[in-house]
């Protein structure tokens, strides 16, 4: 029991309240703007705050497509240590009455900075969403599998004390790897949404967690 | 629509450019060992090893090979012994200081996580029997046990089970001995905010590093190093303790056979017939004198005492502290053994 955190169990526990965040869409609503931004907080590995902005590129009927940009980042005394960029594109791949499903594909770069190391990452987030949606409310499931496809690791001195052979650089393959699954759900006002979203997170071998296994989010929307 | 399309073009040039220079590099595994973490006793024969109870420990010894043996325990579970070798100096004042980690720590050979299926307790019961035997010179020869947090733990477990073998116990804070006791105070010692750095520090790298098996011990004792941080509560402003490697599986199996058995180290304590040394710090807040004198309430002949001016780690840790404090008081207590 030094002054380290060993144990995940705690964590999990403190953390089972929280409710993080991604951009929720009504495909019902009948809006036709083309921009919209959106702002959001919760958890995902961590307290997040969130900001977004998406892009309709498909008028299409049968394929409504968006391409989007977010901004992410957890809380704590340095606030941009720690970030994540998603850039990426989603699009309704099928119809059926009022059930649809789309598929959603993000790049992603990510930063993490602690007194040891700092690490960079290019990783990929690629998600599918079925649900009900009506023009004023909509329900979902979502599932999807985030990977953390190269990552770049600079130790720090205080890291290089204590073991001077650290080795820095790229590390591949892969070397992360979460999948998750949860519900979605939001409700239209005009140019307004809110919408929330939670779920779970497993690692890719199916056995063990992170030390925060839920995500959720609490997000507003406004199109122009 | 054509600004979007330019975005999208850059990232995707940045995502190309990343991706093409990481793979010019020479590839780097994490499961490697000596990447990221330091190579343990098994990978590197270079480093001083004892072979004990079916297990290869990282382990030294200094002073006079026949005098008072005192065994070093340090704290985690999970740790190493790099934090105390101040205690190295005791071997000045004549006596055997001996220091190990412990199985599947700093930088003892690892085992996988169904290794620790039964009674890991028992395992590191009997790993200590096994470093007591490897050093000890003739069964007069006087053993000391010297534990710090968990390491005082073990000791008190130890010393209940087999009060014969050892003649004295020095304890630096151990957190509980019965399952809620330790459970409070981890409880009270790590007072998470749910917007602080700490937290999001421990949680935000699960995204970045993952395993594909519960065995891959390079990868989770690293990702238990990225969990470090300072504790203000146990240890003010002091700076992080020194260390060789964290051992996340070790650390786990403790922890969930602790969960699971209720465990109570305190066993046995009752008849152990030795005066026991008992140490507590001034800065540590969840470590008030009210806590020493309710843990050390356990042991019939028990002498309380407060290291002033530092925390948790200090007691040991601190060279002013260890010198001036700790080293005095532990080297008068052992010579009226």
């Amino acid at each position: 029991m030094k002054q380290y955190l060993k144990q995940g169990w705690i964590l999990g526990i403190l953390l089972l309240p929280c409710v993080a965040s991604s951009q929720n869409i009504n495909w019902e609503n009948p809006a036709t703007e083309k921009h919209q931004v959106y702002i959001g907080a919760g958890a995902d590995y961590g307290v997040v705050y969130q900001l977004g902005y998406a892009c309709k590129i498909s008028k299409s009927k049968r394929f409504p497509a968006l391409l989007h940009v977010e901004y992410s980042f957890p809380s704590g005394n340095k606030l941009f240590d720690d970030y994540k960029v998603k850039l990426g594109g989603q699009v309704r791949l099928l119809k059926l009455g009022h059930f649809q499903f789309t598929a959603k594909v993000d790049g992603v770069f990510r930063r993490f900075e602690n007194d040891f190391a700092r690490l960079i990452n290019f990783g990929s987030d690629v998600s599918g969403v079925i649900g009900y949606y009506r023009p004023k409310w909509f329900m979902a499931a979502e599932t999807g599998f985030d990977k953390a496809i190269v990552t770049n690791f600079k130790h720090s001195a205080m890291y290089r004390k204590q073991y001077p052979g650290a080795q820095g650089g790229w590390y591949e393959p892969a070397t992360g790897g979460n999948f998750y699954y949860g519900l979605q759900g939001g409700v239209s006002f005009g140019r307004h949404d809110f919408s929330l979203r939670i779920g779970r997170v497993l690692v890719q071998d199916f056995k063990s967690k992170p030390l925060l296994p839920y995500y959720g989010a609490l997000s507003y929307l406004i199109r122009f | 629509m054509k600004s979007s399309k330019n975005v999208w073009a850059w990232f995707a040039c940045a995502l190309v450019a990343g991706l093409v220079f990481g793979s010019c590099k020479k590839q780097r595994l994490m499961n490697e060992p000596g990447n990221l973490v330091p190579k343990t006793v098994d990978k590197d024969p270079t480093l001083p090893s004892i072979s004990v109870n079916g297990a290869l420990l990282h382990a030294e010894a200094y002073g006079p090979a026949d005098s008072t043996l005192v065994v070093a325990l340090h704290g985690g579970p999970g740790g190493d012994y790099r934090y105390l070798l101040n205690c190295k100096d005791l071997a000045d004042a004549g006596y055997r200081v001996v220091f190990y980690d412990q199985r599947g720590s700093g930088l003892s050979q690892r085992f996988p996580k169904a290794h620790y299926a039964s009674k890991p307790v028992d395992l590191m019961y009997d790993d200590l029997s096994g470093v007591i035997a490897h050093y000890r010179t003739s069964p007069t020869q006087k053993v000391v046990l010297l534990g710090h947090s968990w390491g005082a733990i073990l000791a008190t477990g130890y010393a209940g089970r087999y009060p014969t073998n050892v003649q004295g116990l020095v304890l630096c804070e151990p957190g509980g001995l019965k399952w809620a006791d330790i459970v409070d105070y981890v409880g009270r010692s790590r007072a998470f905010k749910y917007f602080g750095e700490f937290l999001n520090n421990a949680t935000y790298s699960d995204q970045f590093l993952t395993v594909k098996g519960e065995d891959e011990h390079e990868t989770l004792d690293y990702k238990m190093l990225l969990l470090t941080g300072r504790n203000e509560i146990t240890d003010g402003d002091s700076e992080p303790i020194d260390f060789w490697r964290d051992g996340a599986v070790i650390s786990d199996a403790l922890y969930s056979y602790g969960e699971a058995s209720k465990i109570d180290f305190s066993e046995g304590i009752g008849n152990f017939p030795k005066p026991v040394l008992f140490f507590n710090s001034a800065i540590n807040k969840a470590y008030p004198d009210s806590w020493m004198q309710k843990i050390g309430s356990v042991y019939p002949q028990v002498q309380l005492r407060t290291i002033a001016g530092v925390g948790h780690d200090g007691i040991v840790a601190d060279e002013n502290a260890w010198k001036n404090l700790t080293r005095p008081q532990i080297i008068n207590y052992l010579k009226a053994l």
